[in-house]
């Protein structure tokens, strides 16, 4: 019965490797560091390089990117384990090698496709928190998802569910506008 | 007046600890173990139902929005609390139940709203209670959006 005992001496347990975004401090440095990163990403089809006070230059999206999350000291959202770690430089490169590449409705088609595969048993692209990859593909496909029909919206329907998820969690969405989903399905008559 | 739970010993009720601890800083409350779970709130109201306990508790803190943020939503919660009473504690009930809640979380990640409410809570518990649900996640075959979802809770709810 620990857990009638923690809450009769009122002790508070939270665990932290699944719960960084509680806190409103981590949200607030979120928050401009997604700023930052959506800024860089706007002067499109160029490379951005960023220049640190240090006189430092860094060369692409992913790489400044996660630069930035290190100098926020929210590292978190890149991952805590070597897996995971692993994983979110995965998505990261994908962003910029797939996501960022495509120039027909194909590709799209495929990217979706895929995506909506990976995501099926899945809450965000690593583990069960947010990480950068989660925010960096928000920001990548946000015109592709924008531009769905509804009867595309419902097809990749674990695609859809994961954008509504992350258009919705604080601090991320920026200047973005809303894209609007059905939370029940109306194509599909399997049920 | 300090708000006094009793939390049943043998048996405490997932979505009642999860509820307190959720509501942690924002309401004072006594806890105490007994052999019933009963929320004591004046020395002439009390509630003894599980649903009505949460219920209570979470309208005290309205900002956290686990009752949902609006009528829609309320009515919502109200609807899986239910939900949760019913289709999946009646054997005869529970495939077309949980046929019925893999649907309805194709689209979303909590099942109400943006974030997690009682309503996320209830069923949660309620399956997690179940034998049926634990041999179908024994054996792998859970429907994947139920899966999903409840092994995204489950993390939050390890105290």
């Amino acid at each position: 019965m620990r857990v009638i005992e923690n809450l009769k001496n009122g002790k508070y347990e939270t665990n932290k490797q699944t719960l960084p975004q509680c806190n409103e401090a981590f949200l607030k440095t979120l928050e401009s560091v997604s700023h930052t990163i959506l800024s860089l990403q706007q002067k499109n089809s160029k490379i951005p390089v960023l220049q640190n006070k240090k006189g430092h230059r860094m060369v692409g999206l992913a790489t400044i990117a996660s630069y930035l999350v290190k100098e926020a000291k929210i590292e978190e959202i890149l991952g805590s384990t070597v897996e995971e770690k692993a994983i979110v430089q995965q998505w990261l490169e994908y962003r910029t090698s797939h996501i960022d590449r495509v120039s027909c409705w194909e590709d799209i088609r495929n990217i979706l496709k895929d995506l909506n595969h990976y995501l099926e048993d899945k809450v965000y692209f690593v583990e069960n928190m947010i990480t950068l990859a989660d925010i960096l593909i928000y920001y990548g496909l946000h015109p592709v998802i924008a531009g769905l029909s509804f009867q595309e919206k419902e097809t990749f329907v674990n695609v859809s569910r994961w954008f509504c998820h992350i258009q919705n969690y604080p601090s991320i969405q920026q200047h973005f506008p809303v894209v609007v989903f059905i939370k029940n399905r109306i194509y599909s008559t399997s049920h | 007046m300090a708000l006094t739970l009793t939390v049943s010993s043998s048996s405490p009720h997932l979505a009642v600890l999860w509820t307190v601890e959720h509501l942690k800083g924002q309401v004072q409350i006594n806890v105490k173990e007994g052999k019933d779970t009963v929320l004591r709130v004046t020395d002439t109201i009390s509630f003894t139902d599980v649903h009505s306990i949460i219920r209570y508790l979470a309208r005290l803190a309205p900002d956290k929005g686990l009752c949902g943020s609006h009528l829609t939503e309320q009515t919502e919660v109200s609807h899986w609390l239910e939900f949760s009473q019913t289709k999946l504690m009646q054997k005869a009930e529970f495939a077309a139940g949980l046929e019925a809640l893999n649907n309805s979380l194709s689209l979303r990640t909590y099942l109400v709203g943006n974030s997690v409410t009682l309503a996320d809570m209830c069923v949660y518990s309620a399956l997690e209670g179940s034998n049926e649900w634990q041999t179908q996640l024994q054996q792998n075959q859970a429907p994947v959006n139920v899966r999903r979802w409840y092994s995204f809770l489950e993390p939050q709810l390890v105290f």
